[in-house]
């Protein structure tokens, strides 16, 4: 069936279709809005919220992953750090205590070795103290002895010369002095390590009588330890020329010079 | 053979007719509507969204970015718009392929209530962004002298731009018409499928051009003091 026609085929203005069409238009624009622009935009929109939501969250997160494995790594270096401190705190404290105890074993054993030096120093100077004193005494007891031997009447008489000459060649206070005594005591004693022959007991007595007093009485005795020599004995006073007492006197010097040089040496 | 749907009458009732443009246009708003609810009514904003959501997200998306490339700053406000004016002038010319159907922008009645409704658009937008002033101001420039030529252009723009649409898509029935009479079978099939391309171009210049009047007007504002936007040819699609 064909639609009614109104009007030719002509172009022409219809403005009742012209003002529904824009009726028509409006209408739709509005209810595009409503539900085309609208919906579309806002699903979008939220869309696009959610996605940068999501990505601010996740940058977040990379954000704070990246932080916990700077502090990580920090506290890593700083551990690594601190550890190899330590060691070489620890080398260094091994180093300075190895120093320390090679010092220390080094003093020791120097100071042990001064000590051992010092007492086989010592050891040494007594030892040689002791031999020197031996020495000494042998020496004069060799010497004694050879004297003893070696003394007959005509040694005693030269000793007996010597005593006569010692008496003459007093100084004249003591020469005085004795003379005093004697004449006080109006006796003395002479005592000789061998027995005297009467021709010496004379000389002596002689000699006493002409330079001390004349006509003293003269008491001879027996004295061993005198070894060869003679001695004069008036009250508290002597006169003496005798070998043994010379040994004596020498071994004194001697044993005193041995000890002088020793103490020098302790020193 | 009519090449007006206007005097297509459909229904007539107490003096009051339907003609086909006004019927066609409702089933096209019907279609848009419809589908459009249909889709949004399932609306995802999650990672799994459906295929038609994601046809409709590029429609609209690519809408305004259209609009923002004309060269606004903010393409949501004139996205319902002129994002209408394309939709429906596409979706009337891509309804061809429907035997029987006849598109409403064949009929000048259409083309030129949409291009009146661009020339109210226009000032409309232009006032409600920098004030009636400011927008009466423009046709004052640059010289008062300029006022009356303003006037003119403003009202052979709108015309040129209905005849421009009307035009095109009633040649297109025109030459499918003569065709089907010289050579029928082969070349209106050729021309039909011409018709789809030529409908959405008409579409997009439709739209394009409504966006550049708008913004250019909004730009004669005392702050947008440099040229607006060049204006595309006026043959193209012609």
């Amino acid at each position: 069936m064909r639609p009614r026609r109104r009007g030719a085929d002509t172009v022409q203005f219809d403005w009742i279709t012209i003002t529904a069409q824009i009726a028509n238009f409006l209408v739709l624009i509005w209810l595009l809005k409503r539900f085309l622009y609208a919906p579309i935009t806002d699903a979008m929109a939220r869309r696009e919220e959610r996605i940068a939501t999501r990505l601010s969250q996740a940058r977040l997160a990379r954000a704070e992953a990246e932080h916990e494995a700077q502090v990580l790594s920090d506290s890593r270096k700083a551990l690594k750090e601190a550890w190899e401190e330590e060691l070489r705190k620890a080398r260094q404290d091994a180093a300075a205590l190895r120093k320390q105890l090679q010092d220390e074993a080094r003093n020791e054993i120097s100071q042990q070795r001064e000590g051992w030096l010092a007492q086989a120093e010592t050891e040494r100077a007594d030892t040689l103290h002791d031999i020197r004193l031996r020495l000494n005494k042998q020496v004069f007891t060799v010497v004694r002895r050879v004297l003893s031997d070696l003394a007959d009447t005509k040694l005693t008489s030269q000793v007996a010369n010597a005593f006569t000459r010692q008496l003459e060649t007093l100084a004249p206070e003591q020469r005085e002095k004795l003379a005093d005594t004697i004449r006080k005591d109006d006796r003395a004693v002479v005592e000789s390590g061998l027995d005297l022959p009467s021709a010496t007991r004379s000389h002596i007595t002689r000699a006493i009588h002409q330079n001390l007093a004349d006509g003293a009485e003269v008491t001879y005795r027996l004295d061993r330890s005198l070894l060869l020599g003679i001695r004069l004995t008036i009250g508290q006073m002597t006169i003496e020329w005798s070998a043994g007492r010379h040994l004596e006197k020498l071994e004194k010097a001697a044993s005193e010079a041995i000890e002088a040089e020793f103490a020098e040496a302790r020193r | 053979m009519d090449i007006n749907p206007d005097t297509w009458i459909l229904l007539d009732w107490n003096g009051w007719h339907i003609n086909a443009t006004i019927a066609f246009t409702w089933g096209v708003m019907a279609v848009l509507v419809v589908a459009s609810w249909l889709i949004t009514a399932r609306l995802s904003d999650g990672e799994n969204v459906s295929r038609w959501q994601v046809m409709l997200e590029v429609i609209v998306t690519g809408i305004r970015d259209q609009i923002a490339e004309v060269g606004t700053e903010t393409p949501g406000r004139y996205l319902p718009f002129i994002g209408t004016l394309f939709l429906f002038i596409a979706t009337a010319n891509i309804l061809t392929i429907i035997p029987g159907y006849r598109p409403p922008t064949g009929s000048l009645s259409t083309t030129s209530a949409l291009a009146i409704c661009v020339l109210i658009a226009v000032p409309l937008f232009s006032i409600t962004q920098q004030g009636l002033g400011s927008y009466l101001r423009g046709y004052l420039r640059p010289s008062p002298f300029m006022l009356p030529f303003n006037i003119l252009a403003e009202a052979t723009r709108t015309i040129a731009l209905a005849v421009r649409l009307y035009g095109n898509v009633m040649s297109g029935t025109v030459i499918a018409g003569i065709l089907l009479s010289i050579a029928p079978f082969f070349f209106p099939v050729l021309m039909q499928l011409l018709g789809l391309l030529t409908g959405l171009i008409q579409a997009y210049i439709f739209a394009v051009l409504a966006m550049v009047y708008i913004a250019s007007a909004s730009r004669a504002g005392p702050h947008h003091t440099h040229d607006p936007a060049p204006e595309p040819s006026r043959n193209e699609g012609e």
